[in-house]
């Protein structure tokens, strides 16, 4: 793919960080139990299996903390490959580089697609 | 005011098989000296092995290019009086392999000085063989990339970038601020070729925009600058 296209998904995939990660902060926010502050809730097993779980029964913030996976995964593997083509440079050493992102890029997304989908489909207690 | 000032020298010839030195030496110097002044002197009157290269001494041919005190300068265009040392270092350019002392390898600078076609491209191939008339054009449409005209090549701003340090293949700014230069002239038809090439691995998208480029330019050209907008114009390829 061509340096421009994949500078214009980054760009993107910032704005959509932006976006979901508002809404994934402002969500867990909103769910924390009274008892707790907001960072022990995401952190305790009681927090998470209340309160927060059950928030991602719904459809649209499942798909918007898919959004924020993907976009996330996505914008730091593009990051951390500009990083690595200066360090390690020449063509093949370009390839073991995109080829081991892709790899690393895919496995993120299946685990934390599968958790998603578990998520919405447990959606707690 | 000082009477004489110490310069100390990067003294390399990779032929020798010998590692690099300095050597000092002792310059008496009077009101408004540059650098290249005091080598000249010390060329002339106490070591005439000492290698570097001018020609106009007053920063219009970009050749006396070194790193004065540390940092990427003109050799005549630097008064000894405006440095306010006793000793000067004196050292080759950074970022260019060195032929010796003083004088490095400017070949792979102007290979992608070249390689961004820094000439007027017209879609007409007769008419850019052959031109039949003036390329007229106004002082607004001037003023949209003179100041980048004023390169004068001497590639300094190579010398104080940090990516050109890192990674070899990236253009860098001298010649990514050629090729904004171009896409602003209102005479040049090329700008959509010009652009993928802007949008290249080694092009735009590698500047960490450190901005040094800017700082040491000695004729006041902000490549920097024209990355940033060339990083827009790649964008929207327009």
């Amino acid at each position: 793919m061509r340096e421009r296209t994949l500078m214009i998904m980054h760009y993107l995939t910032g704005l959509g960080i932006l976006v979901s990660g508002t809404i994934h902060v402002y969500v867990v926010f909103l769910t924390v139990p009274a008892n707790l502050t907001a960072w022990e809730s995401t952190l305790s097993f009681d927090g998470f299996q209340f309160a927060i779980l059950p928030v991602y029964r719904n459809l649209a913030l499942a798909l918007s903390l898919e959004i924020l996976l993907i976009c996330t995964t996505y914008h730091g593997l593009n990051g951390l490959r500009i990083i690595l083509y200066e360090l390690f440079q020449g063509r093949s050493a370009r390839t073991y580089v995109k080829y081991a992102l892709f790899a690393i890029g895919a496995l993120l997304l299946i685990y934390g697609t599968r958790t998603i989908i578990i998520a919405h489909s447990i959606g707690g207690p | 005011m000082r009477n004489e000032i110490i310069l100390k020298v990067y003294r390399f010839d990779p032929t020798s098989g010998k590692p690099p030195t300095y050597k000092r030496y002792s310059v008496p110097i009077t009101e408004r000296e540059t650098v290249l002044d005091a080598l000249l002197y010390v060329k002339e009157h106490q070591d005439a092995t000492l290698s570097l290269r001018f020609s106009c001494r007053m920063a219009v041919c970009g050749s006396c290019g070194m790193l004065i005190d540390g940092l990427p300068r003109l050799a005549c265009y630097t008064q000894i009086s405006e440095l306010d040392t006793d000793e000067i270092e004196v050292r080759p350019m950074s970022n260019y392999p060195i032929v010796r002392d003083l004088v490095v390898d400017m070949s792979g600078f102007f290979e992608k000085h070249r390689s961004v076609m820094p000439w007027l491209i017209r879609r007409d191939v007769r008419e850019q063989n052959q031109p039949t008339k003036q390329y007229l054009q106004s002082d607004e449409q001037l003023l949209e990339y003179l100041q980048f005209s004023y390169c004068i090549k001497c590639g300094l701003c190579y010398a104080a970038c940090p990516v050109v340090t890192a990674m070899d293949e990236f253009l860098g700014p001298q010649a990514l601020a050629q090729l904004y230069r171009y896409i602003r002239d209102s005479r040049d038809e090329g700008a959509t070729e010009r652009l993928k090439s802007a949008g290249e691995f080694n092009g735009v998208w590698r500047c960490h925009f450190a901005g040094s480029c800017s700082q040491v330019c000695p004729k006041g050209v902000d490549p920097a600058l024209a990355i940033q907008l060339l990083r827009r114009r790649t964008l929207f390829m327009k």
